[in-house]
C-alpha cells in the first residue's frame, strides 16, 4: 500500500522539495520549506524580497548546502554540489542577470563548458548545426554566429532558455525573466514557456509581477520568512489574494492615493530634441508641470530610457530645446544637469546606481560632496546627519549608516539612492524603472515617496515598463514608438490596451 | 574622429620636424654608423657629444641609441649595415655578442671600431677589418688600487689599528666585464703594494646611486666604524655612498669621523665631492681624449686608409686594440 | 550620411593597418631608399622573438591578466640555452666537459624552464587568487635571482655566455635562399607558433574558454568551465613560448648575460594592446598582436632608418602606442 502511494507520488511530481531548512548565522533563511513541481506545469515561486525563494533555488543548484530536507527529481533522491552538476542532470536555471559572455557568440554560450569536439579541438559546423536545430524546436530565428552583444535583452533571455533547453533540462527555472522586457516580448516568452510545458517540463516561474503569473502559471506556491505559505491552483487566486498570502496581511490598495497637485506653471519644457548617434530619440516635446508625475510607456526598443538620458546629457543631443523653470539650459553632461535641477535614477541600479562596497553615507552624499566641505575636506559629522536623514525621511531599513550598500534589499538600495538625490534638491526628478526587482511592500513606499515629492513641487518623469504601475500614480502618460512620441494623454484616458495601441504607432 | 586625426597629423608633423638634417649633406662624405650601448650613461655622453661636435660639417654620424640591451643594438646593427655606412663604431653592450656583430660587418665588408667596451682579442683577429679603442678595463681598477693605496699610506687610516685595511665593494653590475676587472684589480693592486685588506661586504648596484646609498647605510649601521673604505666601480655608486655616509654623520668635514670613499669616471659630481673633502679621488676615463681617437681611426676606416694611417696613435701588444689611457684623479690638477 | 558613417566604420575597422601604412609612408617619403625587401626581411625577423614573447602575453591578457616576468623568463631560458650550446672548442666555457649536444635538448630545457614558472604563475592566478599583476612582479624577481646565481658561479664567475656554437647560430639566424633572395629562420619560426597559437586560440576548447573566461568569469564558471585548469594551462602556454623565445634570443643575439630580456615584456604588452588585445579581457585576435608587435618593430627600425634622435623615438612610440590604442578601443566604445 505504502509503496503504490510512493509510485503514484513520483507520477504526480517531477520535483520535490521537502522540509529544506537552511540556517546562516543568526537567520534562518529557510524553515521547513517545500515546493512541488508537477511535469508539465508551471508554477509560480512567490514572496516579498527576503522570504527565501531565492536560497531555497540556490539549495536545489547546490550553490548552499541544506541543512536538512530532502530534494527528489523523478522520484530520485539528489543533492547537487554544483550548479554545471544540477544542469547535467536536467535542472536549469535562467538567470534574473543574465550571466553571458557578451564578447562570443551565441553559440559559444550556448555550448560553452561542453563543446563538442574531439581531442580538444572544436568542432565548428557540430555546435552551430545543433544550435540551429534547437532554436528552430524553440521557434526562435537568432544567428548562431552574432556576438551576443549586439543581440536584444529579450533576445539574450530567449538564448538562455535555448541553452537550459540544450542541456535537455527537465526543470527550468526562470527568475525575473520578464522584467527587462515589454508586452511583446513577454508574449514571446511565455509561447516558448507553453512550448517547453508541452514537451513535459517542469517550470518554476519567480515573478513579482502579478498579472503575468496569473496568466502563464497552473499553480503558484507562496513563500514567507523562509517559510512555506500555501500552494493553490493558480484559477483559484487572484491578485489580492496572492498579496495577502506574500505580506500575511491585507494591503488594500497597491497604490497610494494621489495627493499631489498639478500647479499650471510648467517647471520643464522640452521641445524638438532629437539625439546625435542612434539608436535615438527624434524629435520630442512636451511639458511638464509643477507636482505633475508624467509617465514614460513603451515597448523595449522605444527608447524610453534614451529620452532620459538625452535630457541629462548622457547621450549626445543634436538638436532642440530643454527649458527648466523657464531658462534654457544645455545639459551637455550630467555634471551640467545635476547642476541645472535634475536628477538621474538609473534604471539598471546595481550597475549604474549603487557603489556597492561602500556604505549608506557614501552613497547618499555622493552626489552632493560639496555641502558637507570645507576648503575641500569632508565633515564626517555632517556627512553622517546627511545619510540620517536620508535614513529616516525614506524609512531605509538598515543596521546603521555604516552599513554596505549592497547587503540591502534592493528596495532600500532603490531609496538610498532616491534619498541621494533628494539631498541635492533638484527640480525634475526623471526615473527609469523605479521599483524593477523590488517587492510589493516596498514598491509602495516608493510610489507614495514619488507622490510626495510632487506634492512639493517638483516635477517627476517615470519610466515604467509595468503599465498598471504608470496607471496606478501618474497624472498623464507619454507613449513612446521607435525614438518619437506617439502621444501624451492624461490617465483617466488611457487604458492598458489604448497604451498597446499608441506604442505600434510608428513601427 | 576629429581629435583622431587631428592626432594623426600631429604627430606625422612631429616624425617629419624630428629627423635631422638627413639628405642635405655632400653624398661623399663619409657615413658612420655609431652605436652607443646606452645613450643616457654620463661617460657615454661625455664621449658622444664631443665625437657629435668634431663630426659637424666633415662626416656624417647615424647615431644609435642601445637601450642596454643587445638585442636591440644587434637590430640596429643590421639596419647602418643596409644603409651602406661606411664604417661602424660599435659601443657593445653585451661583449658576448661581440661574434656575431663582427660576422655581420664581415659579410657586409664593413669596417667595424669597438669602443669602451673590449671584445675578446680572439673576437677581434677573426675578421681583418674589426679594431678596439679603449681603455684596458684593469686599468682603472689599477689606478683605484693605487689612490686607495697611497691614501692609506699617506695617513692614518687603519681605525681599528690592526694593520689590515677593511673595505666594502659597490660592484656594477654581476658579469659586466669592466665591473669585474675594476672589482679585482683595484683590489689586487692595494694587496700588490704590501697592504692586507679584508672585505666586510659587497653588493651588486647595477651602477645606480640610490641602490648604492642603501647598502652603503645597511653597511654603516652593521659595522660602524669598522669600515675604512668604500670602492665603487664608478663614481655614481660612489656618490650615493657618500649620501649614505653623510646622514649617518661621516664625511662632513670631521676628520675623526670620515670614511675613504673612491670612484671611477671623474663625473663633475665626484669632482665637486672630492673639491670639498668628502671624496678621497676617481678614476679619469678621458671622454674627450677618446672622442678624438674615435673620429680619426673612424674616417681612416671609412675612407678606405689604414685604422691608424697618420695618427699618433699605436697599437698594443695585440696589435688590434688602441689604448685611451686613465688617470687618477684626485683634486690635485 | 550613411555613406560617411560606412567609411568611417572602414577606418575604424582597418585602424591598425592604417596607422602602419602612414608609418611606411612617412619613412619612404623621408628616404626612399628604405624600399627594399632586406628592409622588410629585417624588421620581420627581428620582430620574431618578440612577436612570440608577445604571442605569449597576450593570452594572459584576454584572460585579464598580465605578465611582468615575461622578459626576465626569456633572459634565464636564454642564458640556459646559451651556456648549453656553447662552442666546444671556447675555452672558457661555462659546462668545460659538456659533449656538443643535439641542438632540440637546449631547447627543450628552456621551454621546460619557461614552462614552470608559467605554472607558477598561473597557480598563483588561479589557485592563490592573485592578481597576475602581482603574482609575474614576484616571478620576474625570482627569474632574476635564478639567472645571477645561474651564471655567476665558480670557477668561471660573472660573465657573459658567448662563443655560441654555430649550429645554433645558424639555426636562428640563418636563412632559406631563393636565388639572391634570403628569407630568414627566423621569420618562419615565428610563422609556425602564430599558426599553432592561432588554432589554439580559435580551434580548440581551450581557446574558447580562454574567451569566455577572460569575458565573464562568472558565466564561464556557470557554464562548467573549469577556471582554474584552463587557467593554468594558459599560463603554462605562455610560459612555454617565452621559453622558445628565450633560447632563439640568444642565438639571434650571439651571448646571454643576467641582463638579457630586461623590459622585454613592456615592449610585448605594447604590441598586444596596439594590436587590439583589450585589457578587460576576452577580446583579441593573433593577426592583431601579429600586426601590433610588427608596428612597434616597424617604429624602431624606421625611426632610425630616418635617423630620429633616441630621446624623440621615445616619445613618437610612447604617441603612437597610446594613438593606435584610442583609435582601437573605439571600435568597442557605443556612441551614445
Amino acid at each position: 500500500m505504502e509503496k503504490n502511494n510512493k509510485d503514484m507520488d513520483n507520477q504526480k511530481f517531477l520535483l520535490e522539495m521537502k522540509n529544506i531548512s537552511k540556517e546562516f548565522p543568526g537567520v534562518k533563511a529557510l524553515d521547513n520549506a517545500k515546493l512541488q513541481i508537477k511535469k508539465g506545469s508551471v508554477h509560480a515561486l512567490m514572496g516579498e524580497n527576503g522570504a527565501g525563494k531565492s536560497t531555497l533555488m540556490k539549495c536545489l543548484f547546490g550553490v548552499y548546502k541544506k541543512d536538512s530536507g530532502i530534494i527528489k527529481l523523478n522520484g530520485q533522491v539528489i543533492e547537487f554540489n554544483t550548479p554545471k552538476q544540477a544542469l547535467n542532470n536536467g535542472v536549469a536555471m535562467v538567470h534574473q542577470e543574465l550571466n553571458q559572455v557578451s564578447q562570443m557568440t551565441v553559440a559559444d554560450n550556448i555550448w560553452l563548458g561542453r563543446y563538442p569536439n574531439n581531442l580538444g579541438v572544436v568542432s565548428n559546423s557540430e555546435y552551430i548545426e545543433k544550435t540551429l536545430q534547437v532554436f528552430k524546436e524553440l521557434g526562435l530565428d537568432i544567428d548562431p554566429n552574432v556576438k551576443m552583444s549586439k543581440l536584444s535583452v529579450s533576445d539574450r533571455q530567449m538564448v538562455e532558455i535555448a541553452k537550459a533547453v540544450s542541456y535537455d533540462s527537465k526543470i527550468v527555472v526562470l527568475d525575473e525573466p520578464t522584467s527587462s522586457l515589454a508586452s511583446e516580448e513577454v508574449k514571446r516568452l511565455f509561447v516558448i514557456i507553453k512550448k517547453l510545458k508541452d514537451a513535459g517540463c517542469g517550470i518554476i516561474y519567480i515573478s513579482h509581477k502579478m498579472e503575468e503569473i496569473l496568466e502563464i502559471c497552473d499553480e503558484v506556491t507562496v513563500m514567507r520568512d523562509g517559510k512555506w505559505v500555501a500552494t493553490h491552483s493558480a484559477s483559484d487566486l487572484t491578485t489580492d489574494t496572492i498579496i495577502k498570502l506574500m505580506v500575511g496581511r491585507e494591503l488594500t490598495n497597491r497604490y497610494p492615493d494621489k495627493t499631489n497637485k498639478i500647479s499650471q506653471f510648467n517647471v520643464l519644457e522640452v521641445k524638438n530634441l532629437t539625439g546625435k548617434y542612434p539608436p535615438c530619440i527624434n524629435d520630442v516635446n512636451f511639458e511638464l508641470k509643477k507636482g505633475e508625475i508624467l509617465g514614460v510607456s513603451g515597448l523595449v526598443g522605444s527608447r524610453r530610457t534614451e529620452l532620459l538620458e538625452t535630457i541629462f546629457g548622457i547621450a549626445t543631443k543634436s538638436s532642440g530645446e530643454i527649458i527648466i523653470n523657464g531658462k534654457h539650459v544645455y545639459n551637455k553632461t550630467p555634471r551640467e544637469s545635476i547642476i541645472n535641477g535634475f536628477a538621474l535614477l538609473t534604471e539598471e541600479r546595481r550597475k549604474d546606481g549603487i557603489f556597492g562596497g561602500l556604505d549608506i553615507t557614501f552613497n547618499s552624499i555622493i552626489s552632493s560632496l560639496k555641502k558637507y566641505t570645507r576648503f575641500g575636506i569632508i565633515n564626517n559629522k555632517k556627512t553622517i546627519n546627511a545619510a540620517k536623514w536620508v535614513i529616516e525621511k525614506l524609512n531605509v531599513k538598515t543596521p546603521s549608516s555604516t552599513a554596505k550598500i549592497r547587503n540591502l534589499s534592493g528596495g532600500n538600495q532603490q531609496k538610498v539612492i532616491l534619498g541621494r538625490w533628494l539631498l541635492n534638491e533638484p527640480e525634475v526628478f526623471l526615473l527609469d524603472e523605479p521599483t524593477r526587482g523590488i517587492d510589493v511592500g516596498a514598491k509602495f513606499e516608493i510610489y507614495q515617496l514619488i507622490i510626495d515629492l510632487a506634492s512639493k513641487g517638483k516635477g517627476i518623469i517615470v519610466v515604467s515598463s509595468e503599465m498598471p504601475e504608470l496607471l496606478g500614480i501618474c497624472d498623464r502618460i507619454l507613449v513612446m514608438s521607435n525614438g518619437r512620441v506617439a502621444g501624451i494623454e492624461p490617465v483617466t484616458n488611457l487604458s492598458q490596451e489604448k497604451i498597446m495601441e499608441l506604442s505600434a504607432k510608428y513601427i | 574622429m576629429k581629435k583622431i586625426i587631428f592626432s594623426v597629423i600631429f604627430i606625422c608633423t612631429l616624425l617629419f620636424a624630428s629627423c635631422g638634417e638627413n639628405g642635405k649633406m655632400d653624398e661623399t662624405v663619409p657615413t658612420l654608423g655609431v652605436c652607443f650601448y646606452k645613450y643616457d650613461d654620463t661617460y657615454i655622453s661625455t664621449v658622444r657629444q664631443a665625437l657629435e661636435k668634431e663630426a659637424e660639417g666633415k662626416v656624417k654620424l647615424l647615431l644609435n641609441d642601445g637601450k642596454g640591451d643587445q638585442g636591440t643594438q644587434n637590430d640596429q646593427i643590421d639596419l647602418l649595415i643596409e644603409k651602406n655606412v661606411d664604417a661602424l663604431l660599435v659601443n657593445i653592450v653585451d661583449i658576448g655578442a661581440a661574434q656575431t656583430i663582427v660576422d655581420k660587418a664581415k659579410s657586409a665588408d664593413v669596417p667595424i671600431i669597438f669602443f669602451n667596451r673590449e671584445p675578446a682579442e680572439e673576437v677581434l683577429k677573426s675578421y681583418s677589418k674589426a679594431r678596439f679603442v679603449g681603455t684596458n678595463a684593469k686599468d682603472a681598477g689599477i689606478i683605484q688600487g693605487q689612490i686607495i693605496a697611497d691614501t692609506w699610506k699617506s695617513d692614518d687610516y687603519d681605525k681599528n689599528n690592526d694593520g689590515i685595511l677593511q673595505y666594502v665593494m659597490l660592484k656594477g653590475e654581476p658579469d659586466n666585464p669592466e665591473a669585474v676587472a675594476r672589482t679585482e684589480w683595484s683590489i689586487k693592486t692595494v694587496n700588490e703594494s704590501g697592504i692586507k685588506t679584508q672585505q666586510l661586504g659587497l653588493q651588486v648596484c647595477n651602477w645606480d646611486t640610490e641602490l648604492a646609498s642603501r647598502a652603503t647605510e645597511a653597511w654603516i649601521s652593521k659595522f660602524g666604524d669598522e669600515i675604512e673604505f668604500v670602492v665603487a666601480n664608478n663614481d655614481g655608486m660612489a656618490q650615493g655612498a657618500i649620501a649614505a655616509l653623510q646622514a649617518a654623520g661621516y664625511n662632513k668635514g670631521d676628520k675623526e669621523k670620515f670614511v675613504s670613499v673612491v670612484g671611477v669616471d671623474a663625473t663633475d659630481a665626484a669632482k665637486d665631492l672630492i673639491s670639498k673633502g668628502y671624496m678621497t679621488g676617481t678614476v679619469l676615463q678621458d671622454g674627450q681624449a677618446m672622442a678624438m681617437a674615435l673620429y680619426t681611426i673612424g674616417v681612416n676606416a671609412a675612407s678606405g686608409f689604414d685604422f691608424i694611417d697618420g695618427t699618433d696613435f699605436e697599437y698594443d701588444t695585440t696589435g688590434v686594440s688602441v689604448r685611451i689611457p686613465y688617470q687618477a684623479y684626485n683634486g690635485e690638477k | 550620411m550613411i555613406k560617411n558613417k560606412k567609411l568611417s566604420q572602414i577606418l575604424l575597422d582597418y585602424s591598425l593597418y592604417i596607422v602602419l601604412g602612414i608609418l611606411i609612408l612617412i619613412v619612404i617619403i623621408k628616404d626612399p631608399s628604405f624600399i627594399s625587401l632586406k628592409n622588410i626581411t629585417n624588421i620581420l625577423s627581428q620582430a620574431s622573438t618578440r612577436g612570440i614573447l608577445a604571442l605569449g602575453v597576450a593570452g594572459l591578457i584576454v584572460l585579464q591578466g598580465t605578465d611582468l616576468s615575461a622578459g626576465r623568463i626569456l633572459g634565464l631560458t636564454a642564458i640556459v640555452s646559451a651556456s648549453l650550446l656553447q662552442s666546444t672548442t671556447y675555452a672558457s666555457r661555462m659546462y668545460a666537459n659538456l659533449p656538443q649536444l643535439p641542438i632540440i635538448i637546449p631547447m627543450l630545457v628552456a621551454v621546460i624552464i619557461g614552462g614552470i614558472f608559467g605554472l607558477i604563475n598561473g597557480f598563483g592566478v588561479a589557485k592563490l587568487k592573485l592578481h597576475a599583476f602581482i603574482v609575474t612582479l614576484g616571478t620576474q624577481l625570482i627569474a632574476y635571482g635564478v639567472s645571477c646565481i645561474y651564471i655567476d658561479r665558480p670557477p668561471l664567475g660573472a660573465q657573459p655566455i658567448a662563443n655560441l656554437d654555430d649550429r645554433y647560430v645558424r639555426f636562428v639566424t640563418g636563412s632559406l635562399k631563393f636565388g639572391a633572395f634570403e628569407f630568414p629562420y627566423l621569420i618562419l619560426y615565428l610563422a609556425i607558433v602564430s599558426v599553432i597559437m592561432w588554432f589554439v586560440w580559435n580551434k580548440t576548447v581551450l581557446g574558447r574558454n580562454m574567451f569566455a573566461i577572460g569575458g565573464n568569469p562568472e558565466a564561464a564558471a556557470v557554464s562548467g568551465v573549469k577556471l582554474s585548469t584552463n587557467i593554468i594551462i594558459i599560463f603554462l602556454i605562455s610560459g612555454i613560448l617565452y621559453g622558445l623565445a628565450g633560447f632563439l634570443e640568444a642565438g639571434r643575439v650571439g651571448s646571454a648575460t643576467s641582463n638579457s630580456g630586461i623590459n622585454y615584456e613592456l615592449d610585448a604588452i605594447s604590441a598586444c594592446v596596439v594590436g587590439g588585445v583589450s585589457f578587460s579581457g576576452g577580446v583579441g585576435t593573433i593577426p592583431g598582436v601579429l600586426i601590433g608587435t610588427v608596428i612597434l618593430q616597424f617604429i624602431n627600425y624606421g625611426l632610425n632608418f630616418i635617423g630620429v634622435s633616441p630621446y624623440l623615438q621615445y616619445i613618437i612610440k610612447g604617441l603612437i602606442i597610446i594613438l593606435a590604442v584610442s583609435i582601437d578601443v573605439r571600435k568597442y566604445i557605443e556612441k551614445r
